[in-house]
């Protein structure tokens, strides 16, 4: 990494300070385990359960992603993603930022990583969400006992590898579609639009081709405990590389930069 | 030596006329360039070609003798911009709008205080960008287009926003910039009043052509030559068969006598000659074009 991207890269994740998608991440990430949190307060029967399946973090694990891959996490991406590239729309910076001496790929890759980076908090702030949503109600109600079961942390890492890489391409897709549009709406009605279909399509032979379906197909494999016809991983993988490229593609092709 | 030059800019968008017909753009080294033209004449369209934010579609543009294309990042090292209206990130204080673009520009970080002293916001502390004012904003910009200490400064109305006094500020603040560290500066406007104390150079955009390239002596002088005597006598036909033995391209016009002005030694024996011949003289006056109506004139 050169130290232009470097200094590139830092400058993109100052912007994001303060920012409406900083948030989102915080609350994206923080969701699942307060809802959790609270049923369990209100409802310790439903956490005994989980007690008593004799694979707590496993059972916990699930319970926490099924609402999250199927739903909260692509729609997060999408807004996400939007909201970042929005920046610039919306302070009418893209031409102060390509009138800097820097590369339009340093601009185009940093902005990439920077979500993905997002990403990964988002995951780090899930995981430790899931993590606390079992300790606050076991330790104020009596009859849930503390969870002290060993974590099994290969598991808990390489679901979370999977689904990491099952969210890529959507950020790939998503990326792609915002740099083209000033107008918010459409990119974030596309997005939107990609994450339905794909959730209409589950049942679909072919649904391992739609890319925005991944999570959740990650999801109801992982959950079932199925082999799964298709390395998703593979998929997302290839999925991710060809958005990111046609979006870098598109971007330094555009005629008009600001 | 020209630090900007362009040879036969043409532009245009698809489905539209051309925004830009064979500009030969010359600012010279050390400069303080006025590009005049009214809104929409191509101004800003030539501004962000200068910059590549516009890809090029025919002839040729230097800057600081380097052509754009392949030497992009080595040309915005030395150039400070500020495009339209100010571009900044809202939701961000001014030293962190300045931090971000401290680092794009790798210059050193205490430059970021220097310039925000410079534009006089350096108390505007927590406040985000986003609730400043449009005065402050477009200072904000200009601290941006300093931030890496620039040799060249490419301003697109700099001034819009501000309030008198700073208009005056930042117009002192160009000049020094210009004198102290010998900066080059492109300045846009469409009011030649706003910059005529300011400029070296002047550029006259018109419906996307150059009407007008030059010093600002040169307009100057154009000024001059413009300039007429009229002189209003109760004889006009007599009074101008006088008058022209002294200045023969005299005409009458308005009912009036109307020559371009003679030494004051022969505007003198002219009043002589008309009361000589019993001629009342009622009026005598120049009427000189100021050097907005020449202005207004060439982007006619």
């Amino acid at each position: 990494m050169n130290n232009s991207f470097i200094n590139c890269f830092s400058a993109e994740w100052i912007k994001k300070r303060r920012s409406f998608s900083s948030w989102l991440v915080l609350a994206g990430g923080l969701f699942v385990p307060v809802v959790s949190t609270i049923i369990f307060l209100v409802y310790p029967k439903q956490l005994m359960a989980i007690h008593n399946s004799g694979h707590f973090w496993e059972g916990l694990f699930q319970k926490s992603w099924q609402l999250m891959a199927i739903m909260l996490l692509p729609m997060g991406i999408v807004l996400a993603v939007s909201l970042i590239t929005q920046l610039e729309f919306k302070n009418n910076t893209w031409k102060q930022l390509h009138a800097s001496p820097v590369s339009f790929s340093n601009i185009y890759f940093s902005k990439l990583l920077v979500l993905i980076l997002m990403l990964l908090q988002l995951f780090v702030l899930f995981n430790a969400g899931i993590w606390i949503s079992a300790w606050i109600p076991s330790l104020l109600i009596s009859e849930i006992p503390l969870p002290m079961y060993t974590i099994n942390f290969g598991y808990i890492l390489r679901e979370n590898a999977s689904y990491f890489l099952c969210s890529l391409p959507m950020v790939a897709i998503q990326y792609l579609i915002s740099l083209q549009f000033k107008n918010f709406l459409v990119p974030v009605g596309a997005g939107l639009a990609l994450t339905i279909g794909g959730l209409i399509a589950l049942t679909w032979k072919y649904i391992y081709m739609i890319p925005s379906s991944y999570t959740a197909l990650y999801f109801l494999q992982s959950k079932d405990n199925i082999a799964p016809a298709h390395d998703l991983q593979t998929w997302s993988l290839g999925y991710f590389l060809f958005f990111s490229l046609l979006g870098y593609w598109l971007y330094i092709s555009r005629k008009v930069k600001g | 030596m020209y630090c900007v030059e362009t040879r036969e800019l043409s532009h245009g968008f698809a489905g539209h006329p051309a925004v830009l017909n064979s500009i030969n753009m010359q600012v010279p080294t050390g400069s303080i360039y006025g590009f005049l033209g009214p809104n929409g004449a191509g101004k800003t369209t030539t501004l962000r070609l200068l910059l590549g934010l516009i890809s090029k579609q025919q002839g040729e543009i230097m800057l600081f003798n380097k052509t754009l294309k392949g030497n992009r990042i080595e040309i915005l090292k030395q150039t400070g911009t500020m495009i339209e209206s100010p571009s900044l990130y809202g939701h961000l204080t001014a030293t962190e709008n300045l931090l971000l673009y401290q680092k794009l520009f790798q210059c050193q970080r205490s430059r970021i205080k220097e310039v925000l002293d410079t534009v006089g916001l350096s108390n505007t502390g927590n406040k985000k960008a986003g609730e400043f004012s449009l005065g402050m904003k477009q200072r904000l910009s200009l601290a941006v287009a300093l931030l890496h200490n620039p040799s060249l400064l490419i301003l697109d109305e700099p001034t819009n926003g501000l309030d008198p006094n700073g208009i005056i500020e930042i117009r002192d603040l160009l000049k020094k910039l210009n004198e102290t560290l010998a900066v080059s500066i492109i300045i846009s406007s469409h009011l030649l009043s706003e910059i005529e104390k300011l400029v070296t150079h002047v550029g006259i955009i018109s419906k996307g052509s150059m009407v007008f390239q030059g010093t600002l002596e040169s307009l100057v002088n154009k000024q001059q030559q413009n300039a007429s005597l009229v002189v209003d006598t109760s004889n006009l036909q007599l009074s101008a068969e006088l008058a022209r033995q002294f200045v023969p391209a005299a005409t009458t016009g308005n009912g009036k006598l109307i020559m371009p002005i003679p030494a004051k030694e022969t505007i003198a024996a002219i009043n002589h000659a008309f009361v000589k011949a019993g001629i009342d003289v009622y009026e005598m006056s120049t009427n000189k074009k100021d050097l907005e109506s020449i202005f207004m004139e060439l982007i006619k």
